[in-house]
């Protein structure tokens, strides 16, 4: 999906979501700076931070905000995964900020 | 009200559509949490939302034009910045992105390689526009990925396309002699684009920069011509020609060496005192 697609989606979203943007990242992350995510109360709806490298860390941080939680940066290490046999082996920093794309649609919270 | 990112969203969207310049800044860290995911966007003279300070909003304004090149249509980074409105002083971090309309590869000659060039500019995002002067070749049915097909006079090729210093031109044109009429063109131009590449084997080349020269071009003007286009791949046919171009505009805009990445990282070598598999350069093969 490319940013123009995943602008317009995030544009007519119908249901809460949480957005995931990489604002900075250092070394080598799959993903650079301006790659975008947009999770649900179910999981991924559209575009990806990185796949394996550090993007469940992502996810579990969005789905917090549907729990109330607000907009925050969270930095994403693959730096210390180098000897680990995961697929998280990239060895890069990213901050990835999450917010909700459109709080009208969280209802009371 | 804080607009949210979906309302930025489309208003990106309306910004491209127009073929508008936008940019939207969101406070991404701060020591004050009600700074924090406040938004400010700019296009044009018209701007809206607030960083939750006007003085942050002024910094961030003030500062557009020094970290976006005005060559570049696409830009995502974050910065610190300081802001002090009356009593209340601190500093945020603030991400900040540029939007505009898309950077164009305008093909001009619609050959061979024109076909498979179209199509990697279009899945590298750019905007694909093919010339050339034979009805038969700029036929828009055999460019399904271009935003346009012009058939043009090669006495005056860019006429009808008017060239942005952030746009490519890639001449693969049938006869040399109508690739130095675009090049003379382009060189011509108060601001060219940015990326001019021409086809050709050395000889031919060398050839055309005899003429620019006794056309009174100076080297350094020559040197701003990417000819022969493309990176060493050592590829022959038109698909594979196409991919070294798309791999050079690749590179012009990442920053890149060319060089495969096996020869710059040498990650046996360098770890393992081995040298790394991959291809040698002939100058360090080793017989046995």
């Amino acid at each position: 999906m490319d940013e123009k697609e995943l602008m317009a989606r995030l544009a007519a979203l119908e249901e809460p979501a949480v957005l995931a943007t990489i604002v900075a990242a250092k070394g080598s992350t799959p993903r650079k700076t301006g790659a975008r995510m947009l999770v649900g109360t179910g999981g991924v709806i559209a575009g990806t931070v990185g796949g394996g490298c550090g993007e469940g860390e992502v996810i579990e941080a969005a789905l917090e905000l549907f729990r109330g939680g607000g907009p925050r940066t969270v930095r994403v290490d693959l730096t210390d995964e180098l000897t680990s046999w995961s697929p998280a082996v990239c060895g890069g920093i990213m901050d990835v900020f999450i917010e909700r794309a459109n709080p009208d649609h969280f209802g009371g919270s | 009200m804080n607009p949210s990112p979906a309302r930025i969203a489309a208003r990106v969207l309306e910004a491209l559509r127009k073929g508008e310049r936008i940019y939207t800044a969101v406070v991404t860290d701060s020591a004050d949490p009600g700074l924090i995911g406040r938004r400010w966007w700019s296009s044009g003279r018209r701007h809206g939302g607030t960083l939750g300070s006007p003085s942050l909003d002024a910094a961030v304004a003030a500062a557009l034009p020094a970290l976006f090149p005005p060559g570049e249509s696409r830009g995502a980074l974050s910065r610190d910045f300081e802001y002090r409105d009356g009593g209340r002083a601190g500093n945020a971090r603030v991400y900040i992105e540029l939007h505009g309309p898309p950077a164009r590869m305008v093909i001009v000659g619609a050959g061979h390689i024109a076909i498979p060039l179209a199509r990697l500019g279009d899945m590298l995002g750019l905007r694909v526009e093919v010339l050339d002067d034979r009805p038969d070749f700029a036929a828009p049915e055999r460019f399904p990925e271009a935003t346009a097909v012009r058939v043009i006079d090669f006495r005056d090729p860019f006429a009808d396309t008017p060239l942005a210093p952030h746009d490519h031109v890639v001449l693969v044109t049938r006869g040399h002699s109508f690739d130095y009429e675009c090049l003379v063109r382009l060189l011509r131009m108060a601001r060219p684009p940015h990326y001019v590449g021409m086809i050709g084997s050395r000889r031919r080349v060398r050839a055309t920069h005899e003429q620019l020269l006794r056309d009174g071009f100076t080297t350094e003007e020559m040197g701003r011509v990417r000819a022969p286009v493309g990176l060493d791949l050592g590829g022959q046919t038109p698909v594979e020609i196409a991919v070294s171009v798309a791999a050079e505009i690749v590179m012009f805009h990442a920053g890149g060496s060319g060089v495969p990445l096996v020869e710059k990282e040498r990650v046996v070598e360098r770890f393992f005192g081995h040298r790394s598999p991959g291809t040698p350069s002939p100058s360090t093969r080793t017989t046995e």
